[in-house]
């Protein structure tokens, strides 16, 4: 049964669409993960499930709750872990994270002993007693994952928390994120990265301009560029003899062919037994290999077969 | 209830910051502080009277009313005569000093003046110097008005005496007659003045007048300040974290003004009370009147601080926008100088600020006397300025960046 069900969001700024029209749904104890460049849509996607924003139309469902109609409800169910480092710099880490537990109705000894047990999640709690000021980036980001877990919340949105840390405060952030995982929490991660929601993510949505473009796990997402490896070849002319693609595909081992303009993007079970009669046949064909690459099917390559241009873009 | 918790939590982590920022602080206390002594001290010997005008003064006359001319000039309140040669008062300069006015007394001064002819007194001024040239000019035009008034006495009595000694030489009489009379009028003149203290108030010191007015300039300047802090909350995020948390807006919000009124009345306390004991500042005959004007500024400038945050989108703007309005309304409203001084126009068109409001409160209790009830008029006017400041702001402001 599903945690969380968006039933066709869209957000509008005057002429400007950011979200248009997404789509899913969450189960429990699941790591979703929105991979997609920045301004694809996935901030505001998670502003509007935090309730931050108002959808322009659609609605969504969070435990049942209504993010329109239901605000208060969705609010205590969730948690927020925002792009920004969401804290009071002057302030030490402890005084912050009672702050934002108060806004709960925590308190006492419960407020003081989850403080604590959070600190010790993100292994700062050493440094309870110092500003925040004074922390590193990835430290910063880790205190800022803790304020929003503060509350137990059933459902945690992840903002890109990675971004600016160094590599060792990042495999921290993971930790901690797979121990919030196994405490049986649902969690939205937001990513550029596309190798953290490959790590992470069991399940993975790619945004594109405010759309969700293509959704699966990981090993359903990597299908759809085929089986075992991918070879990509540049020819000319351009305009090769009709029926090539066809000769391709009969070739050892090969399971698909793309053919557009001089661009030929073969799937392959084996690389290296494909890769002669292909060449046979292009040879043959009177056509002219001037780029040739070998990859492993993977997420940036399958954003850029859907879309056109690069994750990083 | 809970929402109550929620805005008093809110407000005690705003004055946690405040409390640790050393910049606000500066501004809020150390920057007013130390322009108010400045002001006073420099201000003070000229608004208290210690501070003499100098008049260069050349006597070419060898007769005795010219000497008396200098010697009632120099005995007037206020001026200090300073005798020069000729070339250094038509120059107004003596060696490397400059000076605003200079007199010259004519050589024939004395006898022409016995002899029944007219004489005239040459006067130098800086033309530049707007501050003290009427004042200058009238105390010689003063001086002068009764030596004219004597002679018209002399020469009247010299007519009186001739009618009875038909054959005295007149100019005899004079001679005579004059010096006396000069040395008579200079003493003790037959009009003189009563000045009495009509409200019964000590004399202000500069502190008086200046302490209340940059009080309330840095009150605009301290919930400017808050403003920005405001704005730093929304786009650093701190402000959407409590958003998407189950506090209402009218928590947040009212848990952010609650402080920075706090602070404000904080503010306006600590300067009052280091004017009344470091400085001697008089704190009027209502100290409950006092209280309710301070209290009223601090939330009137709470509400311009929350108007100023919804007008505008950065905060640069807020402490541009906020900078201009705050030095303009200074002005205009009395913080720099008394209302009074401005033309008519002027200070009708002060009351679009919150300086004047506030003030002519202040004022009416610290240097009129003036009781609870006489200010109430004052303080309703600015409940309702800023009430209506408030009711603008609240609905304007935006939680969220554009």
């Amino acid at each position: 049964m599903p945690l969380v069900t968006a039933d066709n969001l869209v957000k509008k700024y005057g002429e400007l669409t950011a979200v248009d029209g997404v789509s899913f749904s969450i189960d429990e104890g699941q790591i979703f993960g929105f991979l997609g460049p920045n301004g694809a849509g996935k901030s505001t996607t998670i502003s509007m499930l935090s309730t931050y924003l108002p959808p322009s139309s659609g609605d969504a469902l969070i435990d049942g709750f209504s993010i329109i109609r239901e605000e208060h409800r969705v609010k205590q169910i969730i948690g927020v872990v925002p792009q920004d480092i969401a804290l009071y710099p002057t302030l030490t880490a402890m005084q912050n994270l009672r702050f934002y537990g108060r806004m709960y109705d925590m308190g006492g000894d419960e407020l003081n002993d989850r403080c604590r047990e959070l600190l010790e999640l993100v292994e700062l709690w050493d440094r309870r007693d110092s500003r925040i000021e004074q922390f590193s980036g990835g430290m910063k980001r880790r205190i800022n994952m803790a304020a929003g877990l503060l509350h137990h919340p059933r459902f945690l949105l992840l903002d890109e928390p990675t971004v600016g840390v160094d590599p060792q405060s990042r495999e921290h952030i993971f930790e901690t994120i797979f121990k919030i995982r196994d405490s049986g929490t649902t969690i939205l991660y937001t990513s550029h990265y596309m190798e953290e929601v490959e790590l992470l993510c069991d399940y993975i949505a790619i945004m594109d301009k405010g759309k969700m473009v293509a959704g699966g796990t990981l090993k359903e997402l990597l299908g759809m560029l085929g089986e075992g490896s991918v070879i990509e070849l540049e020819i000319s002319p351009p305009g090769c003899p009709a029926g090539l693609s066809r000769q391709i595909h009969q070739q050892n081992g090969v399971t698909g062919v793309n053919h557009q303009d001089n661009q030929l993007t073969i799937s392959s079970k084996n690389s290296a037994h494909s890769l002669p009669p292909v060449l046979k046949v292009l040879e043959d064909s009177g056509c002219e290999v001037s780029h040739l690459e070998i990859y492993t099917p993977n997420l940036e390559k399958l954003f850029i077969h859907l879309t056109g241009k690069e994750l990083r873009e | 209830m809970k929402q109550l918790r929620r805005l008093w939590d809110i407000t005690r982590k705003d004055l946690l910051v405040i409390s640790k920022d050393k910049g606000a602080w500066i501004l809020l206390l150390i920057t007013p502080l130390a322009v108010i002594l400045v002001a006073s001290l420099a201000l003070g010997p000229a608004f208290n009277g210690q501070l003499k005008s100098q008049l260069l003064v050349t006597n070419l006359d060898s007769g005795v009313i010219g000497k008396q001319l200098v010697d009632g000039l120099g005995a007037t309140e206020g001026l200090n005569v300073v005798e020069a040669s000729a070339d250094e008062t038509m120059a107004l300069k003596v060696g490397d000093t400059g000076y605003k006015t200079g007199l010259i007394i004519p050589t024939d001064f004395s006898s022409q003046i016995l002899t029944g002819s007219d004489t005239d007194l040459t006067v130098y001024v800086d033309p530049n110097d707007n501050a003290s040239r009427p004042f200058m000019v009238g105390m010689i035009s003063g001086a002068a008005s009764r030596l004219s008034g004597m002679v018209m006495s002399v020469r009247i009595s010299v007519a009186e005496v001739l009618k009875f000694a038909p054959d005295t030489e007149p100019t005899t009489v004079a001679v005579d007659a004059a010096p006396a009379a000069v040395k008579e009028m200079a003493k003790e003149p037959p009009v003189a003045m009563e000045i009495n203290n009509a409200t019964g108030m000590q004399e202000v010191n500069m502190f008086d007048t200046q302490t209340p007015g940059y009080a309330v300039m840095f009150l605009l300047f301290g919930v400017m300040l808050g403003a920005e802090g405001l704005l730093e909350e929304r786009d650093k995020g701190t402000l959407g974290r409590l958003i998407v948390a189950p506090v209402s807006r009218t928590s947040i919000l009212g848990g952010k003004l609650a402080a920075q009124f706090v602070v404000a009345v904080i503010q306006m306390t600590i300067l009052f009370s280091v004017g009344h004991f470091a400085f001697g500042m008089n704190l009027g005959n209502s100290l409950p009147g006092l209280s309710l004007m301070i209290g009223i500024t601090a939330f009137t400038a709470t509400a311009f601080g929350i108007l100023l945050a919804s007008v505008v989108k950065t905060r640069r703007q807020a402490t541009s926008l906020g900078t201009m309005i705050i030095i303009l309304s200074s002005g205009l409203g009395g913080s720099w100088w008394p209302l009074s001084i401005e033309p008519e126009f002027m200070q009708k068109l002060a009351h679009v600020t919150i300086n004047a409001w506030a003030l002519s409160g202040i004022n009416a209790l610290i240097l009129d006397g003036k009781g609870f009830s006489d200010i109430l008029p004052q303080a309703a006017g600015l409940l309702l300025y800023g009430i209506v400041c408030f009711a603008i702001g609240i609905r304007m402001f935006k939680f969220r960046n554009a």
